[in-house]
């Protein structure tokens, strides 16, 4: 299969069997890979009501057709298992090299299966493949840790490791790559965690079949040609995501104080020229990258070294706890990472509990003498320690996720429990911005943007409004940009540099030697879409509308001061845009995908409905 | 002498396809922003020497600005 | 003519080393290029890209005479000459002039510039080489 590894790779961890097996080619026909085949997998292999922390649980860890190849931002890869911390699906994307290794050395997807009595890492060197005791590497941190195996492999090797937070099971532990990647989202390090699978190290040797190499590399340059022409090149290369910080505060959409707000008092010491400024020393790009979005730094203040922070960070890390000092929020990136912590789900259960401690609900006792007021960034430094080591009632509450801490403190704290799923949300206040709700709303992981970031179109059609074109909107987006999930490159190309989307068919078809099309690409996605979909359905007992329900605070409260000052969304308006949203779909006034809809995307037998 | 605005990507639809707009010195990027209608919610950033300058950096003769319009997130 | 890099500006991706194989083999494999990407993390945190400074050392240490100057004046491996005995691998000063196991000879940089037209932050380019 031109474009393909054409194989798998199968581990047991409970008896230590690995095997290989073909990519079945049918699967890649209707699924293309990475997040595609992630979804097909979850759904086929692993069954109904599986403890997403036992052995029946499986991490599908998949590359895809654009990974590792000459082509703008071909280094993305997937991680796609049944979430510890929503019950439902999780699909976690990660750049760096790793994908591109991963590739050479033979395989599309990665299966991790069962659970192994000790801890072990997969050592992966072309054809050979083995678990190795990693009973001296447990209690590692992410960065020592890569930096360990490169030493004592070879710095060829791509390593990709979870750290203290993934070996204690914190519900939203990541997945660490590359000194400052993370496969971020919804606890895939936990299940690698609790796998007790400690790393992974992987070489290869080997090259990418394409059908036609002559016609791949030429549209492959003319895309790199486009990017390299692109006339927001220079400053997105400058700054990366940080750029948008004084975009959104100025727009009311940076995350204060726990979405109290969504615009930051102290926003202005934490945009993008005053990080370039103060701490950036690399731009750090992934695998085929022309426009490093990476900003690896270093901080004298604390003396760590850190890619990052991005915008996602310095609003969970910063603003929405009220921290305005650059080098705090590094310091607090860096912690997460070496812990191994997606920094937005630990920024929103640090929020809520600095709100908790505010109002009075959690007392100095039960933050074992922390004084948890928004801005106290030694407080955050401590406390993220103790998440990602379950020490303390705090630490050890706050490490299964906002929804269940505030469900266990009750006294109305779930009022401010920020998360859509059980997922908490990252970093765009939406007060009043009804697109991106719903983006929110009915993101397939959660409360994540990287599905849809829909704020700017309601900015320039009109922040309130609630029509079908919005719903519309939002579902476009939702197909878009996970395609990029399932093709194994980044979307940041289009995003940001607005690289054509034409360029991808072409790529496509030159590369595997089947003829594709935008129109297909898009219908695939929207299989990919509806299959996430039905995994909830499957695995959520009495799944259906209220679990895309709105964060309570942007339905209830008025954000407080900023642009949007005395703004939210009725929630009659929310249910509004799911209607909108649910019809357009396809799917029925509970957001279950109707047989037609399943029947016209080729999914009814396998969903089996 | 003027100021040179440069804006980018859709922003030319509000200067009427303008890429270039010569503009006297004196008020804040804010201010040029709202003479030639371009509504400052769109505007990502603004660029001075392919630095990131505030919206209320007022601009010096002979030098040009470049207006970013708001992409798509991350 | 000859290959430039600017470190500071490099971000580590690596499309040059896929352009590069795809130019000497028609192969799409970063392993095989006459270039390399050296990254120093976590500390201090660079890249350091190792060129083809076209030095002739590895013409200088040929035993057989196998490496010539083209019209750009770069060096070449005549792959009906070189013997593989890795003399010119083990003098190269920057490590690129390289084989692999399935190669038949040694292989090095011909100043194509494939890489320049792939490198988004401008780390590359070529130019006539400056004379010592």
């Amino acid at each position: 299969m031109d474009g393909y590894a054409g194989r798998m790779l199968r581990v047991n961890l409970s008896d230590g069997d690995i095997t290989t097996e073909p990519t079945p080619e049918e699967v890649i026909h209707d699924f293309l890979g990475a997040r595609g085949l992630g979804a097909y997998l979850l759904w086929t292999e692993v069954p109904q009501g599986a403890d997403p922390l036992g052995p029946d649980n499986k991490l599908f860890i998949s590359t895809g057709p654009l990974s590792g190849t000459l082509f703008p931002g071909a280094g993305k890869m997937d991680f796609t298992t049944k979430s510890p911390l929503t019950g439902g699906y999780a699909g976690a994307s990660v750049g760096g090299m790793l994908t591109a290794e991963i590739k050479y050395a033979g395989y599309d997807s990665i299966i991790l299966e069962g659970t192994s009595p000790k801890p072990v890492y997969l050592y992966i060197d072309d054809n050979a493949a083995e678990l190795r005791d990693a009973e001296a590497y447990w209690g590692m941190g992410s960065f020592a840790l890569e930096k360990r195996l490169k030493d004592e492999l070879g710095e060829e090797f791509q390593i990709a490791t979870v750290g203290p937070a993934g070996e204690n099971l914190v519900k939203y532990a990541c997945i660490s790559h590359d000194f400052g990647r993370q496969a971020g989202r919804g606890g895939v390090g936990t299940v690698m965690g609790a796998k007790k699978l400690k790393a992974i190290a992987v070489r290869g040797s080997g090259g990418i079949p394409i059908a036609d190499t002559a016609e791949f590399a030429r549209i492959a340059k003319e895309a790199y040609r486009a990017c390299k022409e692109a006339e927001l090149l220079d400053v997105w290369t400058r700054y990366g995501t940080m750029m948008v910080t004084s975009w959104c505060d100025e727009n009311g959409a940076l995350p204060t104080r726990n979405f109290q707000s969504g615009s930051f008092e102290q926003g202005s010491s934490i945009y993008a020229p005053t990080f370039r400024e103060k701490i950036v020393v690399t731009d750090k790009g992934c695998f085929g990258c022309p426009c490093p979005c990476g900003k690896y730094s270093y901080s004298k203040k604390h003396d760590v070294y850190v890619e990052g922070p991005e915008y996602e960070t310095n609003g969970m890390m910063g603003s929405d706890l009220g921290v305005g000092d650059i080098e705090d929020i590094a310091k607090a990136n860096q912690l997460c990472d070496e812990l191994g912590l997606d920094t937005i789900s630990a920024g929103g259960a640090i929020a809520w509990a600095m709100e908790c401690y505010e109002k009075g609900i959690l007392d100095r006792d039960q933050t074992d003498g922390l004084d948890l007021r928004f801005g106290n960034a030694e407080a955050t430094f401590a406390l993220i320690e103790r998440i990602a080591r379950r020490e303390g009632w705090l630490g050890n509450l706050l490490a299964e996720g906002v929804k269940h801490a505030a469900a266990e403190v009750g006294q109305g704290s779930e009022k401010w429990a920020i998360h859509v799923k059980g997922m908490e949300q990252s970093a765009y206040d939406t007060h009043d911005a009804t697109s991106m709700l719903l983006a929110y709303m009915t993101a397939d992981v959660g409360a994540h943007h990287n599905r849809a970031w829909a704020i700017t179109y309601d900015i320039s059609v009109g922040r309130d409004l609630v029509t079908p074109e919005k719903a519309a909107k939002v579902i476009e987006l939702q197909h878009i940009r996970p395609l990029m999930d399932a093709l194994g490159c980044c979307r940041l190309q289009w995003v940001e540099l607005g690289m054509s989307l034409d360029y991808y068919a072409p790529a496509m078809t030159a590369l595997t030697g089947v003829e594709y099309s935008w129109e297909n690409l898009l219908h695939i996605s929207e299989r990919v879409w509806n299959l996430t979909r039905m995994i909830w359905v499957r695995e959520v007992e009495g799944f259906g509308r209220e679990w895309d329900a709105p964060p309570s605070r942007f339905v209830e409260e008025p954000a407080i001061g900023g642009t949007t000052d005395g703004k939210f969304t009725p929630p009659e308006a929310a249910q509004r845009m799911l209607d909108y949203y649910y019809e357009q779909r396809g799917w029925d006034d509970d957001g279950i995908p109707r047989p037609e809809t399943l029947e016209r995307l080729g999914l009814a037998e396998l969903v089996e409905v | 002498m003027a100021v040179t605005l440069i804006p980018t990507g859709m922003l030319r639809e509000y200067t009427g396809g303008q890429d270039r707009l010569e503009l006297a010195a004196g008020p804040t990027v804010a201010e040029m922003l709202e003479e030639v209608d371009i509504p400052p919610a769109v505007v990502a950033g603004v660029v001075r020497d392919g630095e990131l300058v505030p919206k209320d950096y007022r601009p010096r003769d002979g030098e040009t600005i470049r207006v970013l319009v708001i992409m798509g997130g991350g | 003519m000859r290959l430039y890099a600017d470190n500071a500006k490099c971000s580590g991706c690596r499309a040059c080393l896929v352009a590069c194989s795809l130019h000497l083999f028609g192969e799409n494999n970063p392993k095989k290029a006459a270039l390399a990407i050296v990254p120093h993390f976590p500390a201090p945190g660079t890249f350091e890209v190792n060129v083809c400074t076209q030095c002739g050392e590895c013409a200088t240490v040929c035993p057989v005479d196998a490496i010539h100057q083209n019209e750009k004046r770069a060096y070449y491996v005549d792959p009906g000459e070189c013997t593989l005995c890795m003399a010119c691998v083990d003098e190269c000063p920057e490590g690129v002039i390289f084989t692999r196991p399935d190669l038949d000879y040694v292989w090095e940089c011909d100043a194509c510039g494939d890489c320049v037209d792939v490198c988004g932050p401008s780390a590359l380019w070529i130019t006539e080489r400056e004379e010592v």
